[in-house]
């Protein structure tokens, strides 16, 4: 009879063991696939990866509710697919590193992401739907008009953004002192408290931060640096919903609910 | 079939061994060698992480450690003797002050110290920039932690040392200063040493105070490599880099722990 426990508690370490392992390997299962052949993670629901705050893009009201005008667009195309779309915030590396997207954290990358050639690497892109520009937010009455004019001062930054990448290009030409912060919110506190001179990233960011805050900052610089904004999905991953995006961008585009998202969280649009 | 104790304690032994053999081998066969080697091992990427992870990275990871473990060690001894007063306002201070900041997550006081303070005094700067901020951030945690332990190590001093120092004609604050105190922190010299490693890791969280180019630490260097080149490899430099404070230091605690075990 002993000889069946020790068996018996072999087999429990075994069972462990494998529960351990499958723990470690299984991820949960409630994906679907659609009929159009547009997979979910989730089903029912439009999984979207982002990282807060990020406003007029995607912040929080109130009421603790995700809004924004990325927010709003990817609500047009939860509607096309007949799900609810929901918002899953993390940090912005996982985003542009394309791994939220591998693991199944979400369906789709909806963040102010900036296509560029090295995150298409890792995920695929929509369409762009949106032309950005990146912008120098200083305090009111601060000279800064350029670069030159901040040689050995403190310019902010947000990690992982290509408002960072711009800056670092012109680090050592122009002699900035870059300083990055994790999200938007502390770069802004760091330009509100002095501790940079100067904070660099997306001028509709900054536009709203502006209508926020009146009469304490002033952009005093736009870089063009033709960048535009796209959503994303996993790489080679799934196509159906990517096709779908780009559906629902172009459909909004025509029928003029673009525009009016446009008009409602970013302002007039840019005769272009 | 009846088996003798031995037997059984054998067969069960061995039954253990055959399943963590195959556990490890499952996971052997399972990984794809080539991928892991191309995420985590690129031989490229380790190259171009040198000298900088050692110079800056490193430098400031111990440089921020150091800060606020002298910070800590500092404001905890004086708190610690404020526990120990006979003095009771000075008691509750310092367990008011105890329990609030061993409540309190690093990352949040590290905030407070980073952006609650220049929104309290405008205009006032914390001296030292990145690194003050970081040891006074860590080191008002780590005060909390350590206070305890000194006070512990103070209490673990033989009463009779003390009575004799007085006898001798020594006032107290001389014998705690010179009998006393020497010999707790001979005693706390391992839970101290704890305290160092875990301050180390601490150390990471300087990325939220705002990182440039030479206040980067092991941590923010390995994400922004992650970030640049969209590979793990830079995460395990960064790990093997801690290793490098963290292994030798651990040493030293299981040295000093066995030489008082001798010592007993």
């Amino acid at each position: 009879m002993r000889v069946r426990s020790a068996v018996r508690q072999a087999g429990l370490v075994a069972a462990v063991a494998a529960l351990a392992l499958s723990a470690g390997c299984a991820k949960k299962d409630d994906s679907e696939v659609q009929a159009s052949g547009v997979k979910l993670v989730e089903a029912g629901k439009l999984t979207v990866c982002t990282h807060l705050p990020y406003p007029p893009f995607q912040s929080k009201d109130a009421s603790g509710k995700v809004t924004g005008f990325d927010v709003d667009v990817m609500d047009l195309v939860a509607k096309e697919l007949g799900v609810e779309q929901t918002i899953i915030d993390t940090p912005f590396e996982g985003i542009k590193s394309g791994q939220d997207l591998n693991t199944g954290k979400c369906d789709a990358a909806a963040a102010g992401m900036t296509i560029t050639a090295e995150r298409q690497k890792v995920m695929n892109f929509s369409d762009p739907y949106f032309d950005a520009t990146q912008a120098m937010l200083v305090k009111s009455g601060k000279t800064y008009k350029t670069l030159d004019d901040l040689r050995g001062k403190k310019v902010g930054v947000q990690a992982a953004t290509t408002g960072r990448d711009y800056a670092k290009k012109f680090e050592a030409e122009k002699g900035l002192q870059i300083v990055e912060f994790e999200d938007l919110a502390a770069e802004q506190q760091a330009l509100a408290n002095g501790q940079v001179e100067a904070a660099i990233n997306d001028l509709p960011v900054w536009s709203e931060y502006l209508k926020k805050n009146p009469g304490g900052f002033q952009v005093t610089a736009e870089f063009d640096t033709g960048e535009q904004y796209g959503f994303s999905v996993k790489k080679d991953g799934n196509p159906e919903l990517l096709k779908k995006i780009n559906e629902t961008l172009a459909k909004a585009k025509q029928d003029g609910t673009y525009d009016a998202i446009y008009s409602k969280w970013i302002g007039k649009q840019p005769s272009a | 079939m009846k088996l003798r104790r031995r037997q059984r304690e054998r067969l069960s032994l061995g039954i253990q061994y055959l399943v963590f053999v195959a556990i490890i081998v499952a996971v052997l066969a399972a990984a794809d060698w080539g991928r892991l080697a191309d995420a985590f091992f690129r031989v490229d990427i380790i190259e171009s992480m040198f000298p900088t992870i050692i110079t800056v990275a490193l430098r400031n990871t111990i440089l921020y450690t150091v800060g606020a473990f002298a910070f800590g060690l500092v404001f905890g001894t004086i708190l610690a003797l404020m526990r120990l007063s006979r003095v009771a306002p000075y008691r509750w201070l310092a367990t008011a002050y105890i329990e609030l900041f061993r409540g309190l997550p690093a990352l949040l006081v590290l905030f407070l110290v980073g952006y609650g303070i220049p929104i309290a005094f405008p205009e006032r700067e914390i001296p030292g920039g990145v690194f003050g901020s970081i040891a006074i951030g860590l080191g008002l945690t780590a005060a909390a932690y350590m206070a305890e332990t000194i006070r512990a190590g103070i209490q673990a001093v033989p009463k009779g040392q003390m009575e004799a120092a007085r006898t001798l004609g020594m006032s107290h604050v001389t014998a705690m200063r010179t009998i006393v105190i020497p010999q707790a922190f001979r005693i706390v010299i391992p839970p101290l040493t704890n305290e160092l490693i875990l301050l180390t890791k601490d150390s990471s969280l300087a990325y939220v105070l705002g990182v440039t180019a030479s206040t980067i630490e092991v941590t923010k260097f390995g994400r922004d490599m992650l970030n640049d080149r969209v590979n793990a490899t830079p995460l395990l430099v960064a790990g093997l880099a801690y290793l490098v404070i963290t292994l030798p230091l651990s040493q030293v605690v299981r040295r000093l722990e066995l030489r008082y075990a001798k010592a007993r």
